[in-house]
């Protein structure tokens, strides 16, 4: 997303499709109400950006715009950033800290990822809103007490986490005051060539206006129609490839072939031709050889099945341009455990 | 002859709000009726809006019941809202603190609902 130095504004809900007025729409009515809101919308259809303009359009315009990602911070620190700490609260809080609850006062405080918020903070923020915004820091017996308008964003089924258990009811109703669902790129295909016209103008100007070519009409077409399962945000980073590396109708070959052929049904018809002896793809007759001093069935076994997983990891994560919650989903495991993954299995992003 | 009452009147449910709009118009209010929390709000932010009692559903998509009991109460803070809920405990007590004048839990009886609309009339 774009950073503007100069002001805070964001960008605007570009679209024509019914699902994007209506999302204008409801800004236009709720913006100046301060009611506890939520976003709802996969990864990377622009959650923060509907969150930015109803900001922009409240009476807090000017006044701080906070975001917090509760997904990437463990439970502790999440706590501690969001209700800040007196100093000597605990071991390394070597001076007080303002938490981001403290910092949006008067103007908006953006839970991203609420649904992967734990429970018992779940609890304590459930407790903060029912309070009209009062809490005490982390070792702090003082009260403080915030006008912060919540907005949080989420693109988990929150009704399924409260089934599960994930997500408490109370919260849920106490947030959902105002519900905003954003849909995902590929249910609203006529607002690609806008996005596409309003984003190469932005990154022009970004490169000081260096002359850029627009995507031809026919670019566009074939645009609209692959699936986008990283939303806006992918179409953005399709939109940087083209404009830096000018080649736009290779890039979208390789759009559209790496849809075609990672799709489900093909993936069976191809399986036999690709079929590799185990022997192979462990190397049992090379390093991994059971006359090696180091070999174990434990070892071998080990080694076999961070192969597999660093290899269906990879490709749920090129399938998601690198978007992690949703390959998260895909791969049904939580969050934290893929990021630990991509670390422990060394799965490096592709170059931007 | 007396101006009718005039109520606005919204649920996401067609069979019920079509219930309640028919039985109220058949005592003759005036009734404005909306299907969702949007166009329940543009009603009541309309100039010439002048409810003099509001009934909402409090499960509503996108514009919840409780964002219209707010916003109703701080642009007519006279004005009757009953709120109806067929669901837990949760909205219940946050249309309470959005200040609703009533709130009524389904299933009820028509009359019930009127015997509450002509007490609220009469206090106001």
């Amino acid at each position: 997303m774009s950073n503007h130095s100069k002001s805070k504004t964001g960008p605007p809900i570009v679209g024509v499709s019914k699902n994007m007025e209506r999302v204008r729409e409801l800004i236009e009515h709720v913006a100046h109400t301060g009611l506890n809101t939520v976003v709802f919308g996969e990864s990377g259809v622009g959650k923060e950006v509907v969150a930015q303009n109803l900001y922009q359009k409240s009476p807090r315009f000017g006044k701080p715009f906070i975001k917090i990602n509760c997904a990437a911070l463990p439970e502790g620190l999440l706590e501690s950033e969001l209700f800040g700490y007196e100093r000597g609260a605990f071991t390394g809080a070597e001076q007080k800290k303002k938490g981001k609850f403290q910092l949006a006062h008067s103007g908006v405080l953006l839970l991203d990822e609420i649904g992967d918020m734990s429970l018992p903070l779940q609890a304590k923020l459930l407790h903060v809103l029912q309070s009209g915004g009062g809490f005490s820091p982390l070792g702090s017996e003082k009260e403080v007490q915030t006008d912060t308008w919540v907005i949080a964003a989420t693109n988990h089924d929150l009704k399924k986490a409260i089934d599960e258990g994930k997500f408490r009811e109370d919260l849920y109703y106490r947030l959902n005051i105002i519900k905003i669902h954003v849909s995902p790129l590929r249910e609203r295909p006529e607002d690609i060539p806008l996005l596409i016209d309003f984003y190469t103008k932005e990154y022009a100007a970004m490169l000081n206006d260096r002359h850029i070519e627009k995507p031809s009409a026919q670019v566009i077409d074939r645009l609209c129609v692959y699936s986008w399962p990283g939303n806006v945000r992918e179409l953005q980073n399709v939109l940087k490839r083209m404009l830096v590396l000018g080649d736009s109708n290779q890039i979208v070959d390789e759009l559209l072939n790496g849809e075609r052929t990672s799709s489900p049904t093909s993936e069976a018809t191809n399986g036999p031709n690709q079929q590799v002896s185990l022997t192979q793809i462990i190397d049992l007759d090379g390093k991994n050889s059971p006359d090696n001093q180091s070999f174990s069935l434990k070892s071998a076994k080990k080694e076999a099945v961070e192969m597999v997983e660093r290899e269906i990891i990879s490709h749920v994560l090129a399938k998601t341009d690198w978007n992690r919650s949703k390959a998260a989903k895909i791969l049904k495991i939580s969050y934290k455990t893929l990021l630990y993954k991509i670390s422990d299995l060394n799965i490096i992003p592709p170059e931007k | 002859m007396k101006k009718p009452f005039k109520l606005l009147i919204i649920d996401d449910a067609e069979e019920i709000l079509n219930a309640l709009t028919n039985f109220f118009t058949k005592k003759k209010y005036d009734v404005v009726s909306a299907s969702n929390g949007l166009e329940g709000l543009k009603h009541i932010e309309a100039e010439d809006a002048a409810f003099d009692l509001i009934i909402t559903d409090l499960v509503l998509p996108s514009i919840s019941g409780v964002a219209i009991i707010s916003i109703a109460k701080k642009k007519f803070p006279d004005t009757p809202v009953i709120a109806i809920t067929g669901w837990g405990e949760h909205p219940e007590s946050l249309a309470k603190e959005a200040h609703a004048d009533h709130v009524l839990e389904k299933p009820f009886k028509l009359p019930e609902l009127e015997q509450l609309v002509i007490k609220l009339l009469a206090d106001e």
